[in-house]
């Protein structure tokens, strides 16, 4: 007879990876035990099929790399017309954002070059997915950087959610609240901004400081979770309105005083 | 005589509508511009647009008053409004909003069914919160964990790291 905290706990395995400048994490069920050399090439397999995609993506999109297209872009070695289709695609992507966020969210720097690092990320995540769906993969729950997409269960065959836990950005150590993701709950992404990470990721409508330091979105596609994430915290309190009664998102908001602002589902 | 008594009640009424409307659109801009400043109130996008005529009991004390400007202050004063149908994501939806001393008072959903006749939200809108009140969760007993961007290096000292190193 297995002990009760296995029963409770869902056995898992995970590979990590970097790209990005954060860590990459491809959660799986273990499966049966003992886990067979079979098992763990099938993880090792999914986990390279997103390095793959989160690799070609930050090699054209990272400002961080000086040779991306990104790059030559920001230096003016490039137009706009005469990057690549899938780098106009985002950018479009990214456009049709800031449209639909009235400019809360958007896919210029202040200084005027186009940074698509807001919404690259989610993409990649959402590209991920579709290579794990490829393999045949059912049930797993990858990580980027605290950016949370899940597929089905962490129990097989169950109805059983992943409960992700979202971090206390007063306390890294400790976590604030709780959501069930996948599942039978339905909504799969849940993303998380913050205003005092890495400070050059959002950049505040009006030059002010962020109301909020942290702003979690849950969603059913991981982009869409993301751009409102990061537009919320640029938009403060109004924007967030306008997403939770436009989108069908749940928002979780911390105030720098840790005061919180919570829609339905978030509440006990 | 019966007939002069009934053609100066229609007009009269008639005015009466006319008055009620223009207060109700008045209204309609006070009250958006109330439920923006609130930010908690959560009428979705602007759902008490132009008010149509409001009811028989308001538009009464707004046609008393005679002039459109008048009808303003006696919306200001209190009422009831109802606006347009609008088209959200939850289905048609119209509200009824009740004012008094120039603010509103109640909001109130008047398309409350979907098409199968169930009730359905028609707003979402985030409330403060107290930490207590928010799902709670132990790490022991979540399976990942969203947080804002770490870096590579402060991943090493995240609880999604010591998450990842009890299933590699």
């Amino acid at each position: 007879m297995q002990p009760t905290s296995e029963l409770d706990q869902p056995a898992l395995k995970a590979k990590v990876f970097r790209c990005m400048g954060t860590v990459i994490s491809l959660t799986v069920p273990a499966g049966r035990e003992p886990r067979t050399a079979a098992d763990d090439a099938g993880l090792g397999d999914a986990a390279a099929a997103v390095e793959r995609v989160f690799v070609a993506l930050d090699a054209r999109f990272s400002l961080y790399r000086t040779g991306s297209e990104a790059s030559r872009l920001a230096r003016g070695e490039l137009t706009l017309r005469w990057t690549s289709r899938e780098f106009q695609d985002r950018y479009a992507e990214a456009a049709r954002w800031r449209l639909l966020t009235e400019g809360a969210f958007t896919p210029e720097r202040p200084d005027g070059v186009p940074d698509l690092s807001g919404l690259v990320k989610g993409f990649a995540i959402q590209q991920a997915c579709i290579a794990l769906q490829s393999l045949g993969l059912r049930d797993w729950c990858l990580n980027a950087g605290g950016d949370v997409l899940v597929s089905g269960s962490p129990i097989p065959g169950s109805r059983a959610s992943w409960q992700a836990g979202i971090v206390d950005p007063l306390d890294r150590g400790s976590l604030i609240a709780a959501y069930p993701l996948g599942g039978s709950t339905g909504p799969g992404a849940l993303a998380t901004s913050g205003s005092a990470e890495r400070g050059d990721h959002i950049w505040v409508l009006g030059g002010g400081a962020s109301e909020f330091r942290q702003v979690s979105v849950a969603a059913a596609d991981i982009v869409t979770a993301d751009v409102l994430a990061t537009a919320i915290v640029a938009g403060g309190p109004a924007m967030l309105n306008r997403a939770a009664s436009a989108w069908a998102v749940e928002v979780l908001a911390v105030r720098h005083d840790g005061g919180l602002l919570a829609t339905a589902g978030f509440r006990a | 005589m019966r007939i002069r008594a009934a053609v100066s009640a229609t007009l009269a009424s008639a005015g009466i509508l006319l008055a009620g409307w223009q207060s109700g659109a008045h209204v309609a801009g006070t009250a958006s511009a109330a439920g923006s400043t609130a930010g908690t109130t959560g009428i979705a996008g602007g759902s008490v647009s132009s008010g149509s005529a409001g009811s028989a009991g308001s538009a009464g004390s707004a046609g008393s008053a005679g002039s459109a400007g008048a009808a303003g202050s006696a919306a200001k004063a209190g009422g009831t409004f109802v606006g347009d149908v609008v088209q959200t994501r939850f289905g048609p939806v119209q509200v009824q909003i009740t004012v008094s001393g120039g603010t509103i008072s109640d909001v109130t959903a008047l398309q409350l069914t979907d098409d199968g006749g169930r009730s359905v939200q028609i707003s979402n809108y985030a409330a403060p919160l107290l930490r207590a009140e928010v799902l709670q969760a132990q790490s022991a007993n979540v399976q990942t964990i969203g947080g804002a961007t770490v870096t590579s290096d402060a991943y090493l000292t995240s609880l999604q790291a010591a998450l990842d190193a009890a299933h590699l």
